[in-house]
């Protein structure tokens, strides 16, 4: 691999431009893909902990000693009894960040799905109607996108009372946006091949076409934004919970947990560094991965 | 070369910050912080603590209590007699004068009572002003104050949020005007107001012989700032001289730095856990089991709470009230920490394996994390639910919740009747709804004999103990950090004294 | 182009009052005002007062016309918790809102154009590598994080800014690095593509046959072309910005309108809140409209659209 390429594949927008080797096969592009390759590394890592959470996990989570507060991790004076320090109420750090990969995890998932499902529907509608329908969707796209989403998330929540199904649905109903526009762009690319056409004239039924011929032909792109989406209900999960107004305690979220361990920043700092930068990793490793997929699947949309 | 210009740079800035304005002890300047935005600054429009501090530097009331001898000391009166069991008469001290020269007397104090006292003017805390019906001027000195009922802490309303304000003023400028420019007698007049953020108080070098004593800091910048981190950060740096209601945490970190001194002082302020004990939520809740309850109040190490978490002069406490308030019976029953007993009374009310239940709080999420993680280990599994104040209050109202982490900091009143009373006479924040409680307390809030009074608090608070209506839990208390360069004694009432703030 | 300006109008109209029906019901259904009002330690007596006093008994479309009336007057009726018209309350506040934005985007731009065009120029070179990392990066990081860190880091390790307040440029200068870096990735993104595009194109082919210098090549010819489409994007993202104070403002205690937001939110101050939700979104608004209008007045082909 000589260095320009090996320079393209960490940059998944170097590969948007200059695109890949013509002929290049689908599968030696997604693991020659550096960017998607650590994405996915990462990610898979977190799932397979976030899975066996029970089994890796050194404490139970939930477990408080008052008498241990903030204890310093082991590369900062502490014990390997708590590797990465504990907490306010003296819970295991290292316990508490492992189960927190299942809560953003989760939240990051469902609230893709919900949005994703919403956002599809209303794209592919628009896209493949066109007309009125087009105008309804667009129109709507446009109110979504003009309300601030933090500030509406935070006003929900602070109605609804936080709590893990209330964040995933707040976060599902606010970020369909991305997924209606790029699905609605995707779909009118499709509507007009030959074999939506083909079908259309063998009197194929609506949803049939919508189906078997629109929906496999733009799921690359879905797919991408899924994971584009996942990566950004994960940090609003995150800041909503930094605010005070997401996932409810006891339960660890990393956002939790930065908010938390803020109050002691000045003298612990080591309290909002370690979620954060989980935090960080993890987002990262999805943005990569998401942008990695875009290249390796969808090689004709570029210039 | 490079290292050169980057060290010059380094200077450069670190002259900048130098030369931040520093308000301290050269310009005669204290800098504060307030944690939360104040909505208004006249103090019967709003019912903070941030409001309490302002209006004691600002306004004077008739009476005055010394927060260390609990005694009471005439201010804006002199003197003073009951004529009977509904009516006070006040002897005005003669030659006190507003900040903007009006001169106090009879009709200020009459205006401000009648206007108060009428519901209609909307008072946020009808509470400190809806016991007295109105107010007759005797002669220019001499005023008469009128009860409604009976109302044995008269004295201690009028020494506390009951303050004199100028009627001609008053009556021009109203609430709102008050608020962005206000007007007292009081020890420090406002030199400036920018609502919710700043406020400056200037040394009223005028001020009448007061009990409160005589201000000695020319100038006290107030400053909004909600972060406890950016608070410590500007101590750090020198732009504040003092912040208070500091978390136990970072107080015992600035208490290890030589800089600083901080104090602590206990306040009126009490956490409990309300538990559905009536059966608001349903008949078959497991709190309205008395040994469900009582295996509540033994799952919680409240020794462990106070040790790690509260810390300074909190204290485990069992009687629902504040020690220090009259009529608060500390001879109750107490509940030890004791899990397996608390395991085993949940047997013997039928939940050998535990049960779940929603638990309800509304501020200090660490304390109410640790209580329920408590209830968890002895089988109680909760759902735990954190909400706004106003929301959490509004769902007790409508339906009630099975156990919620309450506090009640009593308006600094030292009297059962501002808390007890207050929530088991059948209002809609009663969880117990016991008639026998509601008409004890009627007579001992009612009773103009001090005994009599004593007696039937201490019939209620045992009933409440006994029946573990409530799990009281501690008192809670307030740091306050500042530079060595400021000398301040603070008082277990939670207000900020600037009176008697000096520089060393 | 008037044609087009009034359709574009009408849309932004009408999307605004859809958002403040929105904003609305979503406030409407969040309870009694009343305890809020109250505040804390008020009796039940003070309460009842208050709900009276403010008669939220009206049917909700009532509510919701003379809401909007007296809004589109630029009246957003009385905040509950400072006794204070809304519409004070927040000019006052919005100007540092205002400033926070203005100096957020003109960060991203005087950071993210320059990169993203050296970028274009040299790709593959170290800077693009940063710029590509940075763009990725960025994204990634969530902008509570990043601002607890650069005070850990500025002000309390380094003590060269101070942490909080208004008073002086110097407060302004980590919030607006930690807002301005969130729309850093996409205008440089942007830029750069641009650029690339236009490099390539015959145009650029000639000017430099024609034996014009880099320099001119780039600047007057390239960046030329390849900023109009950067110049609508900031415009949106100014729009997305002011939304995103709210974090900033909280961490570094601007006093500015979203940090009056989530303090309202909070207080449930309810006027307070609608006429932010309104605001912050008509100024998304605003700005979309203009991208719009600039990009149909450089480029024609964009009206008929």
């Amino acid at each position: 691999m000589t260095l320009a390429t090996s320079a393209n594949s960490v940059d998944p927008l170097l590969q948007d431009i200059i695109g890949p080797t013509p002929g290049q096969q689908l599968r030696r592009r997604f693991f020659g893909h550096r960017g998607l390759m650590i994405g996915a590394s990462v990610l898979g890592l977190l799932l397979v902990i976030a899975v066996l959470a029970p089994v890796v996990a050194p404490h139970d989570p939930y477990a408080q000693d008052l008498m241990a507060r903030m204890k310093p991790p082991v590369f900062l004076g502490g014990t390997w009894e708590n590797i990465l320090g504990t907490d306010h109420l003296g819970r295991d750090y290292l316990s508490r960040l492992i189960y927190g990969a299942r809560v953003s995890l989760l939240i990051g998932f469902v609230a893709a799905l919900i949005s994703g499902t919403i956002g599809t529907a209303m794209g592919v509608a628009a896209g493949y109607f066109g007309g009125r329908v087009d105008m309804v969707v667009t129109f709507l796209i446009n109110v979504r996108l003009a309300m601030p989403v933090v500030l509406v998330a935070l006003a929900v929540v602070a109605i609804l009372g936080g709590s893990l199904q209330v964040v995933i649905g707040v976060l599902g109903l606010l970020l369909w946006d991305r997924f209606a526009v790029v699905m609605r762009a995707s779909t009118l690319q499709v509507r007009g091949r030959e074999y939506v056409a083909a079908a259309q004239a063998i009197g194929a039924s609506t949803p049939r076409i919508l189906l078997s011929e629109i929906m496999p032909n733009i799921m690359n792109n879905l797919i991408v934004v899924i994971t584009l989406e996942m990566a950004h209900a994960i940090l609003l999960e995150a800041t909503l919970s930094f605010l005070g107004l997401g996932v409810q305690p006891p339960t660890p979220s990393w956002g939790l947990m930065v908010s938390e361990g803020k109050n002691m920043m000045l003298f612990e700092p080591w309290l909002v560094l370690i979620p954060g930068t989980v935090l960080f990793v993890v987002v990262l490793a999805i943005n990569l991965m998401g942008d990695g997929l875009r290249d390796v699947t969808a090689p004709e949309n570029r210039s | 070369m490079v290292y050169t210009k980057l060290k010059s740079a380094v200077a450069v800035l670190s002259i900048c910050a130098a030369g931040a304005a520093y308000a301290d002890k050269s310009d005669d300047t204290l800098s504060v912080a307030f944690t939360k935005e104040l909505e208004n600054v006249d103090s019967y429009f709003n019912s903070s603590r941030e409001g309490v501090v302002l209006q004691r530097a600002v306004w004077d009331g008739l009476v005055y209590r010394d927060p260390v001898t609990n005694e009471y000391k005439g201010n804006l009166a002199t003197a003073w007699e009951w004529i009977d069991d509904v009516t006070l008469e006040f002897k005005l001290r003669e030659g006190v004068t507003f900040h903007n020269g009006e001169v106090f007397n009879a009709d200020d104090v009459v205006f401000t009572v009648n206007f108060v006292a009428d519901a209609e003017n909307g008072v946020k805390t009808q509470r400190n002003v809806s016991w007295m019906k109105s107010a007759e001027k005797i002669d220019d000195y001499t005023v008469r104050i009128s009860l409604k009922a009976p109302f044995p802490a008269a004295i201690e309303f009028l020494s506390g949020p009951v303050s004199m304000y100028p009627n001609e003023y008053y009556a021009e400028v109203g609430p709102k005007g008050m608020g962005l420019k206000p007007i007292g007698t009081g020890p420090y007049k406002v030199a400036e107001v920018i609502p919710g953020q700043r406020f400056v108080l200037e040394k009223n070098t005028s001020y009448h012989d007061s009990p409160k004593g005589q201000p000695s800091i020319g100038r006290i910048e107030i400053r909004t700032i909600p972060d406890i981190n950016t608070q410590i950060a500007e101590l750090f740096n020198g732009t504040l001289d003092m912040i208070w209601q500091t978390p136990a945490d970072q107080a015992e970190k600035l208490a290890e730095m030589e800089q600083f001194t901080v104090t602590n002082e206990s306040t009126m302020r009490i956490g409990y856990l309300s538990l559905d004990a009536a059966g608001r939520t349903g008949e078959d809740n497991p709190f309205t089991k008395l040994k469900v309850r009582q295996a509540v109040a033994h799952a919680i190490n409240r020794e462990a709470l106070v040790a790690a978490l509260l810390k300074g002069k909190s204290q485990v406490i069992s009687t629902a009230c504040f020690p220090s308030q009259f009529g608060c019976d500390q001879d109750v029953k107490s509940y030890e920490y004791d899990p397996e007993k608390a395991k085993m009374l949940l047997a013997e009310a039928g939940y050998e394996d535990g049960f779940t239940t929603e638990f309800y709080a509304y501020r200090n999420r660490d304390y109410a994390e640790a209580i329920s993680s408590y209830l968890n280990a002895v089988g109680i599994k909760t759902d735990f639910k954190m909400m706004k104040y106003s929301a959490l209050r509004e769902l007790r109202t409508a339906k009630g919740t099975p156990v919620s982490f309450q506090t009640w900091g009593s308006y600094s009143i030292n009297d059962t009747s501002a808390i007890t009373s207050q929530f088991f006479k059948f209002g809609a924040l009663d969880d117990a709804r016991d008639p026998e409680l509601r008409d004890w307390l009627d007579v001992a809030d009612s009773s103009t004999n001090p005994e009599t009074r004593k007696e039937f608090y201490s019939k209620a608070l045992n009933k409440i103990a006994d029946n573990a209506y409530w799990v009281p839990m501690f008192s809670y208390n307030t740091n306050y950090v500042y530079g060595n360069d400021v000398s301040y004694t603070p008082t277990p009432d939670e207000v900020l004294r600037f009176t008697t703030m000096t520089w060393n | 182009m008037l044609n087009f300006i009034l359709k574009r109008l009408g849309l932004a109209l009408l999307v605004a009052l859809t958002v403040s029906f929105i904003s609305f019901i979503l406030l409407f259904l969040s309870g009694d005002p009343a305890i809020a009002l109250a505040g804390e330690g008020a009796t039940d007596e003070d309460v009842l007062a208050i709900r009276k006093l403010y008669g939220f008994d009206r049917p909700m479309l009532m509510q919701y016309a003379s809401w909007l009336l007296s809004a589109l007057s630029g009246d957003f009726g009385e905040s509950y918790y400072f006794k204070l018209p809304v519409s004070s309350l927040i000019a006052d506040r919005l100007s540092v809102t205002m400033l926070l934005g203005l100096c957020g985007i003109s960060f991203a731009l005087l950071t993210a154009v320059p990169l993203g065009v050296i970028a274009a120029i040299r790709p593959n070179s170290i800077i693009d590598r940063i710029a590509l990392f940075l763009s990725v990066a960025g994204q990634a990081m969530p902008s509570f994080w990043f601002g607890l860190i650069l005070i850990v880091a500025f002000s309390i390790k380094l003590r060269w800014l101070p942490p909080s307040g208004t008073d002086s440029w110097r407060n302004f200068i980590m919030p607006t690095v930690v807002l301005g870096y969130y729309a850093m990735p996409a205008i440089m993104r942007l830029t750069r593509a641009g650029m690339l595009d236009v490099l390539s194109s015959d145009y650029i082919r000639t000017a430099r046959a024609k034996g014009a210098s880099e320099m001119r090549v780039m600047f007057k010819h390239a960046l030329r072309n390849a900023i109009i489409p950067v110049v609508s994007l900031a415009a949106v993202q100014m729009g997305f910005m002011l939304g995103g104070s709210i974090v900033v403002e909280s961490i570094f205690a601007l006093h500015g309108a979203g940090y009056l937001a989530w303090e309202s939110i909070s207080r449930n101050d309810l006027p307070t809140v609608q006429a932010l939700i309104l605001i912050f979104s008509m100024f998304y608004i605003t700005f979309t409209f203009l991208a719009d209008v600039l990009n149909a007045w450089l480029d024609p082909r964009m009206r008929s659209s």
